[in-house]
């Protein structure tokens, strides 16, 4: 690391942060203003904010990611290990990320991108930081066993990390991310993803961490599942952080979602599935077996299971993505589906582009692009890049790409990760849009809350395993 | 069989292979590479590859062979006697030898090659570089050379899936085949920019590539005997083929 002097003497505390302002090159405005912020070991801070509030950038200011040398503009100071740097306009230190990494450890809010990519099981890539540093493969092994233990992986160690689900990924960064034992941990919307059984295994995984003296920090939407145990709540909003109480730091929804009344057993079925076995090639047993399951018109059904139990895959499946191995699925009518991770969705450089892409030139629906980005509040984002949205904003573009199409089935995977309240609004404005014209829509979610206030009925996976 | 060629280190197979090729390069007799290819075809089947090999083997071999004849066959210019002629393109007799014996001696190297190909784990060979003293970024540039076209695989069917949801790219026969790689190959190329942006600094935060000393979980088995097999097999394979060739050389 560049560090340039020492800091102040007495100081107990694992990282300070004294922030003047944070533009991104290019840039019209400023992402972050005055921050003050400072970890002590054994202590957690959750930050909650909706999504463009400059959540990420602070945490890549405090993994040392941020400022790129020479792009971005910063002004402040970092106190960490005892030691301090200065950014200013005219200085940028050079940071070595690897060496404050053994420091600061950050989670980014889509975990695969911590995974390297390059390794073959999940027990190399748990150790992979640590392989880097050469540690001895005995002394691994025993770090492997210890965190698998800890975080109930071990059914996981052997697997491929490339073809985990969404939450299992999660969970496997997670773990690999405290293999190195830095002495904070940042963690960017932690428990997105997670089913009831990850959370629990992550939740006591960061008591246990904080027990030995590592601070933590985390990103957040919300800081209602952190309440109890934080010991600092801030709310981070238009670059600003304001001190919050508990309760007050909960984004909450914009009003109350108003679903519709159940639909009767003698509405149309527009999606069956019967004694369906699914499953991919290649691999020693189906993903799902013997599934029954209709969903009829006005009807709305959430999927619930545990991460890996074939959510995902039932979806695809019922989009016409993915053919049964075993069984009947009868669809009735057009089926469009929001994938879970919304940038494999995107390809145009406009957010218009994009929900028109695929469009028929002639096609009447093209008329529908200005209407569906109002009714899902992106009018402003209409010539934005999609890339260039914040992470909430990304995922109602590529809603918006379903909803022109006016499916009568509308699929939707993890639909709630990454929403801040103002895009739940909207997603529920969306679903409710589809039940009111006769549509259907079937969904999966780990968010409980959003489950309990949104489907009819909620259908239990159990995997096939 | 399967399990002892899992037991061989990945370089013992590259420098026995390096060694065959070699030594069947420099002699340059037909039984003698005939006979390599069926040990190879031999070795593959022991090991379960048979079929992969074969088709890998004569998708690159056919077209190869077919372009030798035309060069060597057809357009030879030779006093040798003519097979079969066709107005001014003839096929004789020793076009076909040249080109038989240049086709024979390119297929040692593929078929080896593929074999050896077939028979190493990318992963056990990555690991079996970072474990060697070669520099840290040789692994590196192997790995990212291995792993980046099964990834940008992964990633061009997520986003055919994506397109086919939206009704694009689903045409059959060779104008929808053209009409995908249309539609995907700009979105391929900019997410896969995008994602190794974003990817590589965490790979950096992780210390990758190592910049000093640095270890592998992974275990990869090696013995005296292979160590001295290996050293053997390099010293033959520039040895045999001097001494086969310097004699030649020197009787001309």
């Amino acid at each position: 690391m560049d560090m340039d002097h020492r800091a102040p003497a007495g100081t107990t505390a694992a990282l300070h942060l004294r922030l003047g302002s944070f533009r991104y090159s290019e840039a019209h405005a400023e992402t972050l203003g005055e921050i003050e912020l400072e970890f002590s070991p054994g202590s957690l801070t959750v930050i909650a904010g909706d999504s463009g509030s400059g959540k990420s950038t602070l945490g890549g200011v405090l993994a040392g990611m941020l400022p790129r040398p020479g792009a971005d503009q910063c002004q402040g100071t970092v106190t960490l290990a005892g030691q301090r740097i200065d950014y200013s306009p005219e200085h940028w230190p050079r940071i070595d990320v690897a060496g404050w990494a053994r420091h600061v450890g950050l989670l980014p809010q889509d975990a695969g991108l911590y995974l390297s990519g390059i390794r073959q099981t999940v027990a190399e890539e748990l150790v992979f930081a640590r392989e880097n540093e050469g540690m001895p493969r005995e002394e691994m092994a025993g770090l492997i066993d210890e965190l698998s233990t800890r975080l109930s992986l071990e059914h996981l160690l052997e697997r491929d990390p490339a073809k985990l689900s969404g939450g299992q990924e999660r969970l496997v960064a997670l773990a690999a991310l405290s293999a190195a034992k830095p002495s904070i941990i940042v963690l960017d919307e932690p428990l997105a993803g997670l089913d009831s059984r990850a959370t629990q295994a992550v939740t006591s995984m960061i008591t246990k961490l904080r027990a030995e003296g590592t601070a933590l920090v985390v990103l957040s939407r919300t800081a209602e599942a952190w309440e109890a145990e934080a010991d600092f709540l801030w709310n981070l909003a238009e670059g600003t952080l304001q001190r919050a109480t508990a309760g007050a730091a909960t984004t909450a929804l914009l009003s109350k979602p108003k679903r519709p009344s159940v639909p009767a057993a003698s509405a149309k079925p527009l999606l069956g599935f019967s004694r369906v076995q699914l499953g991919y090639k290649g691999a020693s047993a189906p993903v799902i077996s013997n599934l029954d399951l209709e969903v009829r018109a006005g009807e709305c059904v959430g999927l619930a299971g545990a991460n890996g139990t074939g959510k995902t895959t039932l979806l695809k499946a019922a989009a016409g993505l993915i053919k049964p191995t075993a069984g009947k699925v009868r669809v009735v009518g057009d089926a469009g589906m929001l994938l879970q991770n919304p940038s494999d969705q995107l390809f145009e450089r406009t957010v218009a582009r994009e929900v028109a892409f695929g469009l028929p030139k002639k096609s009447i629906k093209r008329d529908r692009v200005p209407l569906v980005l109002a009714q899902l509040g992106l009018e402003s984002s209409a010539q934005t890049h999609p890339y260039e949205l914040p992470a909430s904003a990304r995922r109602l573009v590529a809603l918006a790409t379903v909803l022109v199409r006016e499916p009568q089935l509308l699929l939707l995977d993890e639909p709630t990760e990454a929403l801040d309240s103002a895009g739940l609004y909207y997603l529920h404005g969306a679903i409710d849009s589809v039940l009111e014209r006769g549509g259907a829509v079937l969904f999966s979610s780990h968010d409980e809350r959003f489950m309990s206030s949104t489907a009819h009925r909620v259908h239990q996976l159990q995997g096939s395993d | 069989m399967k399990r002892r060629v899992a037991e061989l280190h990945p370089f013992t197979v590259i420098c026995l292979a390096v060694l065959t090729v070699s030594v069947a390069t420099a002699a340059s007799r037909w039984w003698l590479s005939c006979a390599v290819i069926a040990l190879c075809l031999a070795i593959g089947a022991f090991a379960g590859k048979a079929r992969e090999l074969a088709a890998l083997s004569g998708a690159i071999m056919l077209p190869t062979l077919l372009s030798l004849l035309m060069i060597h066959g057809l357009a030879s210019r030779d006093s040798s006697p003519v097979i079969a002629a066709w107005g001014p393109i003839s096929l004789t007799r020793g076009g076909v030898e040249i080109a038989m014996a240049l086709a024979l001696r390119t297929a040692v190297l593929v078929v080896a090659g593929l074999l050896c190909g077939l028979l190493i784990d990318k992963h056990q060979l990555v690991a079996a570089i970072d474990l060697s003293p070669a520099p840290p970024q040789a692994g590196y540039l192997l790995a990212s050379t291995l792993f980046l076209l099964p990834q940008m695989m992964e990633k061009q069917h997520a986003i055919g899936q994506a397109q086919a949801l939206r009704k694009a790219g689903t045409s059959r026969g060779l104008a929808g085949w053209l009409q995908r790689l249309r539609l995907r190959a700009v979105p391929l190329v900019l997410s896969s920019v995008q994602d190794a942006h974003d990817r590589s600094v965490h790979l950096a935060a992780r210390g990758f590539p190592a910049r000093g000393e640095h270890s592998r979980l992974r275990h990869v088995a090696d013995s005296q005997i292979q160590r001295g097999v290996r050293w053997v097999a390099l010293l033959c394979s520039v040895l045999v083929p001097v001494a086969i060739l310097v004699p030649l050389g020197g009787a001309s």
